[in-house]
């Protein structure tokens, strides 16, 4: 036993000194980097839930976001340099995003970062943006103190929930002539489910309608509880806000009580995922509004996105919005840099973009404009849902003929 | 509404009495509290996606592959990881459960990605009018799947040899060591047996919503229903599964769904001072 | 006494270096801990700059993090490992000391120390009260006991936050003592790094006192203890208090690190890597706890930084192992604590006791009877 025991020991030393030898091997090639500009590549820095709780969203919106970059730089990078994404999975867990965010600071140092998609560890990580000058551009959620009061190093990506609730309300109300909507919502029980309550409560009261918010757990097993408050109230239309579980477990016990009212969800429930699962019978009456356009949708505006998204093998996931939102915000990343010209810093990144900034979304998206006052970047939505018969997702019209419900 | 609800509840707590079960015949045989569980129950859900889908087989085949599958999965388990340990500490038995849901995780997100996948199964999806309850009559199946399979495991627990043996085994180890019963084998049995349990459970959870690694939290609702039926107690496990099915059908409905986990863990804790042993199950070592 | 006791302060005594070396050693060890933020910040040794993989894909802020873990683990150890009651509801406690530091200090205005205070207190409290089931049940009952604490505490959280802040969580004030704010990584690191020493000292040295002896002839055998004239009952809501307070203390500490806490983080899963922690490490002994958290907490930023370094390899295998490198850091990372948990059961402090003990003068190493 204890000769045994030696031989393992030493063995541990020499695995110890070998792996020791490499690291000082390796220390020969080394570049000292400015702000993670080098001379042939930019390194950029980008968070995602890659394998935890969230990571059936954000990971496709991680790959998306990958994509788009890897696109560009197979089109010769940017101003000759290719762009180097730095990928750390967070996990959902704040002190890993945390410990991300600190580490493309002055770590590994990049130019800038984006994803970041839990919002309490955003609202956490906002002191620290500020005083750290290092750009965040393109966030899978934005969390409100993030972008009110506006700072310079933080630009959102995604459309906001206060949009969601003032575009989808308005337009379910016209949509079905009503004069005084009367709306159930169902939203899970957490922090960002109480946000769009008091969104949805704001636009349905201007509209002069009623609502019942209808709380359900992020771990449901059921919604008879709730389809059951749904078929007392007898609304109008259904909101829902929540995983694409509740969306699934919301409409299919809709159908088994009768209930025969749309429904529309927030952006991050409109998946072919969810759809495939409605099957056509329940989910031809499912909607959700979004500020990014599916591939299916709109093919001609999503060509280079698909030709991309097959190359790299993400293919199927070229129609869901997470994957699009992505890539959207990839493409952004990368025409913000061009256009700070040959030397990029964080600095004038910074400048360049709260000076005022229009990306180039090629119709993927609503407008993405970032000014001085606001740093949200995406406001437009428009409605869709999935025709089953000629399997792509359907829009209601063009981002710009919702604008009238925003305020 | 009331009526719709117990209905509701009692068939979830079917689901959820059935992967209980699968635990307790595990921690009678073997001691282990299976922390994995709620992801052998996801083990359950991919196989049916690897059957149908990949494999394409026709319902009975699929429903054989899963059951093969994680009989299979349950002896390897027992061979590499339990056995191993070898009657360890509470703590290094309860941790290797939870590498092992780390481990299974990895392997499942690795073969069949992150996003949830959508399963369908030919089991019946319309409902049932009963005056003013209805009643999906996926719910109805899966309950009465649930109990078929509770009784035929008590049969065969009760009335066959095998049963016999495990029983002996997990009444006294050493004794079924000296009497020449083939411990190993026992408990391989017994965790191929709580594996299936689990998997068909994970089945009906994935029908009544997604194939994703994130139904293992629902499968941990068979915890708080193990305890509350008591340990070591077959019956137990079952009425505490539909127990806690109940509670959480009533809470959500009348309260909250919030309040759900409340009414869970309070009279849990309180059938621990009260009751240490569950509801149903015998009074033994528990007190101090 | 118990065997296992006298068994435990025999070792203790064997571990003993002689006081020169003594001296030496914890010079040099002070040394590396007062040398190691700059090299971490400044990603240099000496003036010699170094790759990121040279420091092991390792920054400030993971360092002060596992800092504040190790007052969370050790605490656990002395509960769980010491004291031989098992819990599984230890990140109660950090939620507790969060809500606690948060809430003194925007509703009563408490200065930052005096929240970390409260929190401590606090802590102690609830501590006493999730002890109560374990003067009535034992094992896996009292396991189960502390599962149903953590859901009723991170309930309660998650009402406060709802009540009383931001939905996105709860915001904690500055870390300010006097006009001297804690802001960087740097100064987080000199403030945590006495804190977390001397609440391990503190926690290690309760151990050779009477008490600290009687609880672990209390984990050894409960009857005997109680035969020996210790009042068993009393002895575990002591130890309760004693290990929750250091856990509500790191809780705390962790809000005011991240500035922002809320209910969704304090998940069952948070719970539970405090219990790998501890068995990766090892049970029962202070080291333990600070190996298994130094383990736990950098090992997957290693994995994961040496993953990231692999960058080519032949064909779609590659390519397929580049797009799930998470999947496959966590494939590892379970793999490696089961591989612990088999072939090392007494954790990595076990394994490596009695190396170090070959190294000081080759004693045989006596296991835990």
């Amino acid at each position: 036993m204890i000769t045994t025991g030696k031989t393992r020991l030493r063995a541990v030393f020499i695995g110890t000194l070998l792996g020791l030898g490499a690291c000082v091997a390796d220390a020969m090639a080394f570049e000292s980097p400015q702000d993670g500009v080098y001379t042939d590549r930019i390194d950029w820095g980008m968070t995602a839930d890659m394998s935890g709780p969230a990571s059936a969203a954000q990971a496709p919106w991680g790959h998306g976001f990958q994509t788009a970059i890897k696109a560009i730089n197979e089109k010769g990078g940017v101003n000759g340099r290719k762009i180097n994404v730095l990928t750390e999975d967070t996990r959902y867990d704040a002190t890993v995003e945390r410990v991300a965010y600190d580490k493309f600071v002055s770590q590994t140092p990049t130019l800038g970062t984006s994803g970041m998609g839990n919002s309490s560890a955003q609202t956490a990580l906002v002191p620290l943006i500020k005083r750290n000058k290092l750009p965040v551009i393109g966030t899978y959620t934005t969390a409100k103190v993030a972008i009110d009061p506006p700072t310079p190093y933080f630009y959102g990506g995604f459309c906001g929930f206060k949009e969601m609730a003032q575009v989808g309300i308005g337009f379910f109300t016209d949509h079905l002539k009503l004069q005084s909507p009367k709306v159930a919502l169902v939203h899970l029980d957490v922090a960002s489910g109480k946000e769009y309550s008091s969104y949805v409560e704001a636009a349905v009261t201007a509209r002069g309608g009623t609502v019942k918010s209808i709380p359900i757990k992020v771990v449901a097993a059921d919604a008879t509880p709730q389809v059951l408050e749904i078929l007392a109230m007898k609304p109008d239309y259904v909101a829902i806000h929540g995983v694409p579980t509740t969306a699934i477990l919301v409409i299919k016990a809709m159908k088994q009580y009768g209930i025969d009212v749309p429904a529309f969800a927030i952006t991050y429930l409109g998946t072919p995922g969810v759809y495939e699962n409605l099957g056509p019978d329940a989910g031809k009456n499912y909607y959700f509004v979004s500020c990014f356009s599916p591939a299916s949708s709109d093919p001609k505006a999503a060509a280079e996105m698909a030709a991309a998204a097959d190359k790299a093998g993400f293919g199927p996931l070229k129609d869901d919005i997470n994957f699009v939102a992505g890539w959207v915000v990839g493409t952004t990343v990368a025409q913000a840099i061009a256009k700070v010209g040959a030397e990029p810093t964080r600095e004038k990144l910074a400048d360049m973009l709260n000076a005022g900034f229009t990306a180039n979304t090629s119709g993927l998206s609503s407008e993405l404009k970032y000014t001085a006052a606001d740093h949200e970047g995406l406001h437009g939505l428009k409605p869709l849902n999935y025709d089953y018969s000629a399997k792509a997702f359907k829009s209601y019209g063009d981002y710009k003929d919702f604008d009238k419900y925003l305020k | 509404m009331l009526s719709q609800f117990i209905f509701s509840g009692l068939a979830l707590g079917s689901i959820y009495g059935l992967v209980a079960l699968g635990f307790t015949v595990i921690y009678k045989a073997t001691q282990v509290f299976n922390f994995a569980q709620g992801m052998l129950m996801v083990c359950g859900a991919y196989f049916a996606v690897t059957a149908s889908i990949h494999l394409g087989l026709p319902f009975p085949l699929t429903i054989a592959f899963i059951l093969v599958g994680a009989g299979i999965l349950g002896i390897a388990i027992y061979f590499l990881l339990i056995k191993p340990l070898g009657g360890q500490a509470l703590l290094p038995m309860i941790m290797i459960t939870i590498a092992l849901s780390i481990i299974l995780r990895a392997v499942i997100e690795l073969i069949y990605g992150g996003a949830p996948l959508t399963l369908r199964l030919p089991l019946p999806s319309g409902v049932f009018v009963l005056g003013d309850v209805r009643i999906s009559q996926l719910h109805v199946t899966a309950a009465v799947v649930s109990w078929l399979c509770m009784l035929l495991f008590i049969v065969f627990f009760r009335r066959s040899r095998a049963g016999l043996l495990m029983r002996a085994t997990a009444d006294g180890y050493e004794a079924a060591v000296l009497s020449g019963i083939r411990v190993d084998r026992i408990n391989a049995a017994a965790w191929a047996i709580g594996t299936m349990l689990a998997a068909i459970g994970g089945v009906f959870l994935c029908q009544l919503q997604l194939v994703s690694v994130e139904l293992e939290n629902i499968g941990l609702l068979a915890l708080p229903a193990v305890v509350i039926g008591g340990l070591q107690s077959v019956p137990g496990a079952i009425l505490g599964g539909l127990l806690v099915g109940l509670i959480e059908q009533l809470a959500s409905g009348y309260i909250s769904p919030k309040a759900r986990d409340i009414f869970i863990y309070v009279p849990l804790l309180l059938i621990l001072f009260i009751r240490p042993w569950g509801l149903f199950g015998q009074k033994e070592l528990g007190r101090v | 006494m118990s065997n296992g006791v006298t068994a435990y302060l025999v070792r203790l005594r064997h571990n003993a270096l002689p006081t020169t070396l003594r001296v030496i050693g914890v010079a040099v060890l002070l040394a590396i801990l007062l040398y190691l933020p700059y090299v971490l910040q400044f990603r240099s040794i000496f003036g010699v700059r170094l790759s990121n993989m040279q420091l092991l894909n390792i920054g400030l802020s993971q360092v002060n993090l596992t800092l504040i873990s190790i007052i969370g683990a050790v605490s656990l150890n002395y509960l769980t490992g010491c004291a031989g009651l098992v819990s599984v509801g230890h990140a109660a406690f950090f939620a507790l000391g969060s809500m606690v530091a948060a809430a003194t200090g925007m509703h009563l205005k408490l200065p930052f120390l005096a929240t970390l205070v409260a929190a401590m207190l606090a802590g102690a409290m609830a501590g006493v009260v999730a002890g109560l089931p374990s003067l009535r049940v034992r094992g896996l009952y009292f396991v189960l006991s502390t599962l149903a604490i953590h859901f009723i505490v991170v309930f309660v959280f998650a009402e406060y936050q709802y009540a009383f802040h931001d939905v996105t969580g709860v915001a904690v004030g500055d870390a300010k003592i006097g006009s001297f704010e804690i802001d960087s990584g740097i100064k987080w690191y000199f403030f945590l790094l006495p804190i977390t020493v001397l609440s391990c000292l503190l926690m290690r040295n309760t151990l050779f006192h009477r008490e600290g002896r009687a609880v672990l002839a209390m984990r050894d055998n409960e009857l005997a203890a109680a035969a020996a004239g210790i009042d068993v009952r009393i002895l575990k809501l002591k130890v309760f208090a004693f290990s929750s307070a250091f856990a509500s203390l790191a809780g705390a500490l962790q809000a005011y690190y991240l500035s922002n806490v809320a209910a969704e983080m304090y998940s069952l899963n948070f719970a539970i890597q405090f219990i790998a922690i501890i068995i990766v490490g090892g049970m029962g002994t202070i080291g333990g706890g600070v190996i298994g958290a130094i383990v736990w907490l950098l090992l997957p930023s290693i994995l994961m930084g040496a993953a990231t370094e692999v960058k080519s390899g032949p064909g779609d295998f590659a390519s397929f192992l580049l797009a799930h490198r998470p999947q496959i850091v966590n494939l590892i990372f379970g793999s490696i604590v089961a591989l612990i948990l088999i072939f090392a059961p007494h954790g990595i402090a076990g394994f490596l006791r009695p190396l170090w003990q070959r190294m000081i003068g080759g004693l045989p190493w006596r296991g835990r009877t």
